[in-house]
């Protein structure tokens, strides 16, 4: 039991870590990104790639796989925002994720296809005995996800965070006031794409194995519920609303034993349709999600 | 090659409905619907338990499943969409994904993920000189075209079109001339369900009936409609048509896994070169 709840926390921080990028992307940059499961998928990809093929080293490979999906993201958002507005973003972002999942999917000379790629290195897995690794991985990522929310924190306080919320609530009064719309959203992008990149190398390092099954649309459905229950913009939130979606998921394994007579593809269906039916509720009956965003407040005497 | 171009008009025309549907609901509603792919296939496993599990014939399921379907959308703008309508797109936009998800999970729960098809006779396919053409796919180029020219009187002639027109031109102007739009919203959801359902049996028919079936088309069909000009009844129309062609024809040069390219790259072409679309018009925010 103890392990479990130790593999579960693991789970929980790189979800976690997804759904601040997201919540960075939408709940502070107002741009949505549908191409989730593709970035992420990208991420765990360009990671164990790097690795396997590359020859890099755990660290290098993450930091590579985060300015891969970072300049990817980046440059989505540069060649769909320079024209157009949120609708068609939405769209492309939709089209790129489901073209990087066929990457994964046909070229098999590079990601074995649906095999997938297994034997993926882990971060010290020599140096940390096998019974310990476990605890070692969660200290990992925990101190990431710390990480990740310091690094955001500042970015929201800092003038950059001003801007991305003025571009988010009225992007024609930010370029007004002459701020540069345009890059202000790449920069958002990207650098929730490098941090997708990073959630994705955890999750690599995680199984040790991935292909392409494991980043359908689910994945998407997962973090936006995580993003709206927390609430847009704050990050504590964020987090708890992961595992609070992560726990659900996880522990509605266990309804298999109460709920004999439904198969494995029923019950994968049902937690979908919870999980968008709670999505919708929540926009409807509480938009705001259960934390707020930070606001800069000044003590008046 | 012949042959490949007319299979290409083929999945242009399959196309058809469901991106008129798209435009209309961009049109009156303002935000891309990412539920209509979902919404396609719930129709087609709708039309498919009254087809082979009633025995129905194909026709008489259909006719009623779109008009059943389009109640259904009406009840889930109700529910879903209605009261979000002053939330701005992007809410609108996520409320559909997640309803997307519901929708095609619905029909995961109720017939698993095993791919079905109609039951239908087997017949020969017809030649036409060089040109093989199956009876599905005659099927669709009469029913698609009767279905457009029906919206094409719709849409001009009668009075319930012109108004979903001026709705989508300018709903506060149409208000003023006595035109309510949640009466609008509602009549457009009821063709639009009914648009989808006929388009989600046709592609059950030209493919199969399984859960993603609808969202495989979700972005061609995104493409098509754009390309048309958001909004466009006629560009929808033409949009289809060019993807469909340009899709099918590509596998001749690019292997057809990365057929789903084809439309992403229109996307951005047309972003970059003419963001209206062909047929739509530019306009200018605030």
């Amino acid at each position: 039991m103890i392990s479990f709840i130790v593999l579960m926390s693991i789970v929980i921080c790189f979800s976690a870590i997804l759904a601040l990028a997201l919540n960075f992307q939408w709940g502070l940059g107002g741009m949505v990104n549908f191409g989730l499961a593709g970035l992420y998928a990208l991420g765990a990809y360009a990671c164990a790639l790097l690795m396997l093929k590359g020859g890099f080293n755990t660290f290098f490979a993450t930091i590579g796989a985060m300015v891969i999906v970072g300049v990817i993201s980046g440059l989505v958002a540069f060649v769909t925002l320079r024209v157009a507005e949120e609708d068609y973003f939405a769209i492309v972002t939709l089209g790129v994720g489901e073209m990087l999942r066929l990457v994964a999917l046909n070229e098999d000379w590079l990601t074995r296809g649906a095999l997938g790629l297994s034997g993926i290195p882990r971060p010290f897995g020599e140096l940390v005995p096998a019974e310990y690794y476990a605890y070692f991985m969660l200290a990992i990522s925990a101190m990431l996800v710390a990480a990740t929310v310091w690094f955001l924190n500042r970015v929201a306080r800092s003038p950059f965070g001003r801007i991305m919320r003025a571009v988010r609530e009225d992007d024609v009064v930010a370029a007004t006031l002459g701020k540069y719309v345009l890059w202000a959203r790449v920069r958002i992008f990207a650098i929730g794409g490098a941090l997708i990149g990073l959630a994705g190398s955890l999750h690599a390092f995680y199984y040790q194995y991935i292909d392409p099954t494991q980043f359908s649309t689910i994945v998407i459905a997962y973090a936006f519920m995580a993003v709206i229950a927390g609430g847009r913009g704050a990050h504590a939130g964020t987090i708890i609303g992961a595992a609070v979606v992560m726990v659900l998921l996880e522990g509605s394994r266990f309804a298999k034993d109460i709920i004999p007579w439904l198969d494995s593809d029923q019950l994968s269906a049902i937690r979908i349709i919870i999980i968008g039916v709670g999505l919708i509720l929540l926009l409807i009956f509480r938009p705001q999600g259960f934390l707020r965003e930070y606001r800069l407040q000044v003590e008046l005497k | 090659m012949l042959q490949t171009a007319f299979n290409g008009i083929v999945t242009g025309i399959i196309m058809t409905l469901p991106a008129l549907a798209i435009t209309l609901l961009f049109g009156v509603l303002k935000f891309p619907n990412f539920a209509v792919g979902a919404m396609m296939t719930v129709a087609a496993y709708m039309a498919f338990a009254l087809n082979a599990g009633l025995g129905w014939p194909l026709t008489v399921a259909t006719v009623t499943v779109a008009v059943v379907f389009g109640g259904i959308c009406i009840v889930i703008d109700w529910l879903t969409f209605r009261p979000l309508r002053e939330r701005g797109g992007i809410t609108l936009m996520v409320a559909s994904l997640g309803l997307g998800f519901v929708l095609e999970n619905l029909a995961r729960l109720a017939y698993g993920n095993t791919a079905r098809s109609f039951a239908m006779e087997l017949a020969r396919p017809f030649r036409f000189f060089d040109i093989r053409m199956n009876r599905e796919q005659m099927i669709t180029i009469v029913v698609s075209t009767l279905a457009m020219l029906a919206m094409y009187v719709l849409l001009t002639k009668m009075p319930i079109g012109r108004a979903m027109r001026a709705v989508a031109d300018n709903p506060s102007l149409a208000l003023v001339r006595g035109i309510e739009s949640p009466r609008i919203i509602r009549w457009t959801w009821f063709i639009a369900g009914m648009l989808l359902a006929v388009g989600g049996v046709l592609i059950g028919m030209d493919r199969a009936i399984e859960p993603l079936m609808g969202s495989s088309y979700v972005i061609s069909v995104f493409a098509a409609a754009i390309l048309g000009g958001l909004g466009s009844p006629l560009g929808a129309f033409i949009g289809a048509l060019v993807i469909g062609i340009v899709s099918e024809m590509s596998t001749l040069v690019i292997p057809p896994n990365y057929r789903i390219g084809i439309p992403l790259c229109v996307i951005a072409l047309i972003l970059i070169f003419r963001p209206q679309g062909l047929f739509g018009q530019a306009y200018i925010r605030k």
